[in-house]
């Protein structure tokens, strides 16, 4: 019998384990040029060459005093912008992933929950009353949190939560808090606090400075490192509830450390760096045409991706034209034709099996 | 020197003052006003306007100077109100601390409550934005007087229509014909400096949320930084839009001029930034905040002339040798009817914040 | 090892289990019988842990194996790897199923003869091979307890024999207390030792199978006469089977 096993089993997963390998060292390949060309173009020009000894420098001897604009540019402007977009990206698309697991819909993305709107409104918010810094970010974050918060209590009906009562209630908690976001710009001074509000709504990565990306790092590294870390339970969690519970999960329990998870991850975006849409729906639908359902390798798969993807954006945001143009309108007029094609290409695979 | 003080009302004048569009039509009653606003809609007053609300945010302080008083306003814009607290005319006009606000949010959507309780007899409203803050205003009957955002010419022709609108024609004349007179005066030093000459100047119209400039056409500072002979850096875009430092860095401008809107705002935020900090307008000091007078110097208002002559005088020090604090004084006697003291002007120019910028010292009290 | 004591639940006015109570010590297997709507899911849910009692106990191990009836998911997973799925109560929250979990995996695949699925993706396999992956699942969880959604409702007869032989398989090892739920009295004939027989009343009847399935009790259970046949195996050894009065047509 065992002989037999053996057989039948390994001609199907060596090739699965080849394809996955080789997807992977496509992907990594693909962030690393991502990162390394978005590094040498810019709108100062700095040559390819000595761009890529800058950044040689930069990682060789981290403390050295920077006084040339070029080394400026590439170390202190383009370093801190491209890390934090990347870390974003993944972030982002992570959270996409987990939450589509999570609750078994492919059509879920951050936004959901509540927290991105709940986190805009701590934004405008805190621009309003004049702050910025860290206390904005904290303001962002809490607000974030808060919406998430509110979309539990109310999805929890009877003392039990339903998937499309979750749902549901990230849906009226988001729009309650858009509202108060508009009201917010109704109140705010068009001079100055209206068109920083509506400028970081659009998100964008403009502003990042080593300072803004490490006060963001922590949230998006940690939220999606444990995320990773959950990737198995994912797997459990994405079952119906009865069958993940007969397996030993917590159901309810585990559903809201995810969220909370994302939370802290699309918090510290947020923050940092406003609203980006679609990324978190379309990087996990590509990541899962490329590595499979599986989150142990989904999760990894749409971190490289997500990074990459939006590392790219970013990089479009910022040299096309002498104005930033807004992440937003990007990744809304490349992500929706993308997620238009996966949602066609998932639909045909469905009625064709 | 084109003192403002040295003009005096003459035919000439008043000739202008109809050639830049204002109507005065044929009355019924001998007091009625009527004439066309800069949306081509006609403004009908059975009499001059004697409680006026500006919801535009610079007209606020344009009505008070073109009535010599704060009588006629009784009401304004929150952003108007800020500029008021901020700067000189809150002290000038104690009084105009108490005018109220609520009539409008701060972008323009009259709350018409709150404004109708004030009884005006006319709104100036901004044109050119939509119909969603005019409506509520036409609809409820109040009279409306819409203007244009732009150029200078758009300027004057508003100012003086609000002039005549309010029963005040003979004061816009002087005022009209000094800015024409600096305007002039300016364009004929300039026209001595060569291209090559012309700095590169980028105006920063929003620094610290994130940075904003502005292309050439149909926007106000950028024009008269051409007017003073310098160069707009961002002259590529097209409107007011948000820029990257590295574009800065690219642009490499030789005077970088910062808003006088972001209170918190100074040129220490350019000399503090790594990458700003290395452009030639950081390295040779020129960096200047705009004054905040009567009201904030960047966009048109009464005090515009004194905006351009404050930026030539920087752009050119070797052209341009204006006595600002003398034309300051005479202009806010004029305007305001109130005598400058010098530390008046060290507060509106900014002399303690960036008195040690490149040919500042020009503006200090001799 | 899994049961129920005195378990009472009640949906608003109906009371659905009255002080119901059975037993499935290890090495025994029990047929849950009744009409539809009568509670044998609720039964199962109360077993599982997923129904709250309003009154009574449940006796269950930490984990029991449970295959559900259709497994839902939107997700698509090899088969191996939903397999996999049932090692995670012994891999907790962060844990990742290693080579151990794997060789397990395997193996219970083996045990359930869907050996030959294992790299194959989860939707794509039939009703009847899904389940022999799902019953995979639950033995790999290590549980000594086994409970069966409704496990014949969707086969055809090629398929129910297979189940039964693969039911009979687990059973004549005597190594879990197995559950299932089942329309057909003949399956509790073919692969359990006791029955619990739901009556419509509301009264339940629980013992060994020979002492429980009888025309009696069934015609009370489903409210048609019935009959029991004794034939001759395929071994010829000689079998009971069920039948309901009304089967058959009329010899001219």
């Amino acid at each position: 019998m065992a002989t037999v096993t053996q057989e039948l089993t390994t001609p199907v997963v060596r090739p699965h384990l080849a394809r996955q390998t080789a997807a992977f060292a496509v992907l990594l390949v693909l962030l690393a040029v991502a990162v390394v060309a978005s590094l040498c173009v810019g709108r100062f020009s700095v040559p390819a060459g000595r761009a890529l000894e800058l950044i040689w420098q930069g990682i060789t001897d981290p403390a050295r005093d920077l006084t040339e604009i070029d080394e400026r540019i590439v170390l202190l402007v383009r370093a801190p912008r491209v890390l934090l977009a990347a870390l974003a990206g993944a972030g982002l698309a992570v959270s996409g992933a987990a939450l589509q697991g999570v609750f078994r819909n492919p059509l879920v993305s951050p936004d959901i929950l509540g927290i991105s709107q709940g986190a805009a409104f701590g934004g405008a918010l805190a621009i309003m009353l004049g702050i910025w810094g860290f206390p904005l970010i904290a303001m962002v974050f809490l607000c974030g949190l808060a919406a998430l918060i509110l979309v539990g209590l109310l999805s929890r009906i009877n003392g039990r939560t339903e998937t499309v009562t979750v749902i549901l209630s990230g849906l009226v908690i988001s729009s309650m808090f858009s509202a108060v976001v508009s009201l917010l710009q109704f109140v705010a001074d068009p001079n100055t606090s209206l068109p920083a509000i509506v400028y970081w709504l659009m998100g964008s990565f403009a502003t990042a400075t080593w300072d803004r990306t490490l006060v963001a790092a922590p949230g998006l590294v940690i939220g999606a490192f444990l995320l990773w870390m959950l990737r198995f339970r994912l797997n459990i969690l994405s079952l119906d509830e009865a069958e993940a519970r007969s397996l030993g999960a917590n159901t309810s329990l585990e559903r809201w450390l995810v969220f909370g998870l994302v939370a802290v991850i699309v918090g510290s975006q947020v923050a940092v760096s406003g609203i980006i849409g679609w990324i978190g729906i379309v990087i996990p639908h590509a990541a899962r045409l490329i590595v499979g359902h599986d989150h142990r390798t989904l999760l990894p798969a749409s971190v490289l991706l997500g990074a990459g993807f939006m590392v790219i954006i970013d990089t479009i945001a910022r040299t096309a034209t002498a104005a930033e143009i807004p992440l937003g309108v990007i990744t809304a007029l490349v992500g929706a034709p993308i997620f238009t094609l996966l949602l066609r290409h998932h639909y045909r695979e469905r009625a064709g099996s | 020197m084109v003192p403002l003080s040295s003009f005096h009302l003459d035919m000439p004048r008043l000739a202008a003052v109809a050639l830049i569009g204002l109507f005065l039509a044929p009355a019924a009653s001998a007091e009625e006003i009527v004439f066309k606003d800069q949306e081509n809609r006609e403004v009908r007053l059975a009499k001059p306007a004697e409680r006026v609300v500006s919801i535009v945010i610079p007209m606020a302080s344009t009505v008070i100077a073109l009535d010599g008083g704060t009588s006629k306003l009784v009401g304004m814009n929150p952003t108007a109100k800020s500029a008021v607290t901020e700067g000189i005319l809150g002290k000038i006009f104690p009084e105009a601390k108490d005018i109220p606000s609520d009539v409008t949010a701060p972008n323009f959507v009259p709350n018409v409550e709150a404004l109708t309780a004030t009884n005006p007899d006319l709104v100036i409203q901004w044109g050119g934005r939509g119909t969603d803050i005019v409506a509520p205003l036409t609809n409820a009957g109040l009279n409306t007087m819409l203007i244009l955002y732009g150029t200078e010419e758009r300027t004057r022709d508003y100012m003086s229509m609000t002039s005549n609108a309010i029963g005040r024609p003979e004061r816009i004349g002087e005022l009209v014909e000094w800015r024409d007179r600096v305007q002039k005066d300016i364009e004929a030093k300039a026209a001595t400096i060569p291209e090559d000459k012309k700095p590169n100047v980028l105006y920063l119209g929003r620094a610290l949320s994130d940075i904003s400039a502005s292309g050439t056409k149909g926007n106000y500072t950028p024009w008269y930084i051409d007017l003073a002979g310098g160069k707009n850096a961002a002259a590529e875009l097209n409107g007011t839009l948000s820029i990257n430092k590295e574009q800065i860095a690219q642009w490499n401008p030789d005077v970088i001029f910062l808003n006088a809107f972001e209170a918190e705002l100074n040129v220490d935020w350019v000399y503090d930034d790594p990458i700003l900090s290395l452009t030639n307008a950081a390295r040779n000091k020129r960096i200047y905040k705009m004054p905040l007078g009567g009201y904030r110097w960047d966009p048109p208002s009464q005090e515009s002339p004194l905006s351009w002559m404050w930026t030539a005088n920087l752009l050119h020090p070797d052209v341009f040798s204006y006595d600002l604090r003398t034309e300051m004084k005479a202009a806010y006697k004029t305007l305001y009817g109130y005598e400058l003291t010098d530390a008046d002007i060290d507060g509106i120019l900014w002399l303690n914040e960036q008195g040690a910028s490149a040919g500042y010292a020009q503006f200090k009290a001799k | 090892m899994i049961g129920l004591t005195e378990a009472v639940v009640r949906f608003g006015p109906r009371t659905i289990l009255d002080r119901l109570s059975f037993v499935v010590p290890v090495g025994r297997t029990l047929a849950i019988l009744g009409p539809n709507g009568r509670g044998k899911t609720t039964t199962l849910k109360a077993v599982l842990g997923f129904q709250r009692l309003d009154a009574g106990s449940r006796t269950a191990p930490d984990i029991v194996g449970y295959v559900p009836q259709t497994a839902s998911s939107n997700q698509r997973y090899r088969a191996i790897d939903v397999v996999v799925m049932g090692r995670a109560a012994h891999l907790g929250l962060f844990g990742q199923p290693g080579p151990d979990d794997f060789d397990i995996a395997h193996a219970a695949l083996e045990r359930a003869g869907a050996s030959r699925f294992a790299g194959h993706f989860f939707d794509r396999l039939s009703g009847g091979e899904r389940q022999m992956v799902l019953l995979a699942r639950a033995l790999a969880t290590g549980s000594a307890a086994l409970v069966f959604d409704e496990p014949a409702a969707a086969l055809d007869l090629h398929n129910q024999e297979r189940l039964l032989t693969l039911l009979n398989g687990l059973r004549a090892l005597r190594d879990k207390a197995i559950v299932f739920t089942t329309h057909d009295p003949n399956h509790a004939l073919a692969a359990a030792d006791d029955a619990l027989l739901m009556m419509p009343d509301g009264q339940s009847l629980f013992g060994p199978v020979m002492e429980t399935i009888t025309p009696g009790h069934l015609e009370r259970l489903y409210g048609v006469p019935m009959r029991i046949v004794d034939l001759p195996g395929p071994g010829g050894d000689p079998q009971r089977a069920v039948l309901p009065a009304f089967a058959g047509i009329r010899a001219a």
